[in-house]
């Protein structure tokens, strides 16, 4: 168990001390939101980049700030993918943009200063941004099928003893 | 009561006896049952495709459920019929006669008595298509409504099998009390 902690910490100091910063950082995006939440109680937001350097790094560590918390950014296995991901509640999700601020390491120790002191992160320039963009998910009809079909069968019932009354009055 | 040299009525007195009988003409009979039958034959399709009750295996509960209620609506529509035709009659008697009068007006040839009957006969046919069709109406919005409520509020615990039971019986059942009152 001993070993294997050290190990677990070398390798983590490893990546950390690997890690490259990015010159001309340029972005390509993707992203997804769900269309129809008939099923769902929350709307989870995807966002896949690709990150491209102009001075070739490639090792990039990134975090995103995410409705104020700053988290680690998933790579893919070959490191060339970037994800994006979070859910929120069907109430809370707004339709529109929702920029993700993207930090690089120093960028990330920046906000975490700021952070650790109150103040507002937005301060701390991104390495770089992108956008989802949510428009809006179906939540199913206005009114269901069957109490339409009430409704009407109602009126009708209440037309025809409307009628009734009239005619034995 | 008038009676003729053979026995026979007169045709006031004819109307008269059909007025007080709940019997109905066969045209009317084919109407009534025609209807009663379409009408207990929609629920098979809402039970069948909206609570998805299997056709193959419900078939023997749907034919006899809807002959039931087609007996019973048809029941309904004939007492309905029957107590509206007079009130019908009432309300229109004014307006026939009026328009009775007026067609027959240039007509010297008619006698007072032959125009009464006349005008009588129309009232009498009038109140029966209006009390008829009025009839059919009525019961098959209450019909639906009652079906309805029952299905989709009252019931929706139950299996489709006996939602459908409990629905058609309280549908039909209740035309057929509430069809059975003296007054409207």
């Amino acid at each position: 168990m001993k070993s294997f902690l050290t190990v677990w910490v070398l390798s983590a100091l490893l990546v950390l001390t690997t890690a490259e910063s990015c010159a001309n950082p340029k972005v390509q995006a993707t992203s997804y939101t769900p269309a129809d939440a008939e099923v769902l109680t929350h709307i989870a937001y995807i966002a896949e980049f690709t990150l491209t350097c102009s001075n070739g790094a490639t090792n990039v560590n990134l975090f995103a700030d995410i409705n104020g918390a700053v988290m680690p950014v998933i790579r893919s296995q070959d490191g060339s993918k970037y994800q994006v991901s979070w859910t929120e509640s069907l109430k809370a999700a707004k339709k529109g943009d929702r920029p993700i601020r993207l930090y690089d390491e120093e960028g990330f120790a920046a906000v975490k200063r700021i952070l650790e002191r109150d103040e507002d992160p937005s301060s701390v320039k991104p390495l770089v941004q992108i956008e989802i963009n949510y428009p809006g998910a179906y939540t199913g009809p206005w009114m269901k099928s069957e109490h339409l079909a009430s409704l009407m069968i109602f009126l009708v019932f209440y037309l025809a003893y409307s009628s009734k009354n009239g005619l034995t009055a | 009561m008038a009676v003729g040299k053979k026995g026979n009525f007169s045709k006031e007195d004819e109307l008269m006896l059909q007025d007080f009988s709940k019997n109905v003409s066969a045209k009317s009979s084919v109407l009534f049952y025609g209807n009663a039958f379409i009408v207990s034959a929609i629920p098979v399709w809402l039970f069948w495709r909206i609570h998805a009750m299997d056709m193959t295996s419900s078939s023997i509960l749907f034919g006899a459920l809807t002959l039931v209620s087609t007996w019973l609506v048809a029941f309904a529509y004939r007492n309905t019929k029957h107590l509206l035709k007079h009130k019908v009659a009432a309300k229109r008697e004014s307006a026939i006669a009026k328009e009775m009068n007026k067609k027959l007006a240039d007509d010297k040839k008619i006698s007072k008595k032959e125009k009464d009957e006349r005008i009588l006969w129309k009232k009498n046919e009038v109140a029966e298509y209006e009390a008829t069709t009025f009839s059919i109406f009525y019961n098959n919005a209450l019909f639906l409504a009652v079906l309805v409520f029952c299905s989709f509020y009252l019931l929706r615990g139950l299996t489709p099998h006996f939602n459908y039971v409990a629905s058609m019986g309280a549908a039909s059942g209740l035309i057929a009390l509430l069809s059975t009152a003296s007054s409207l």
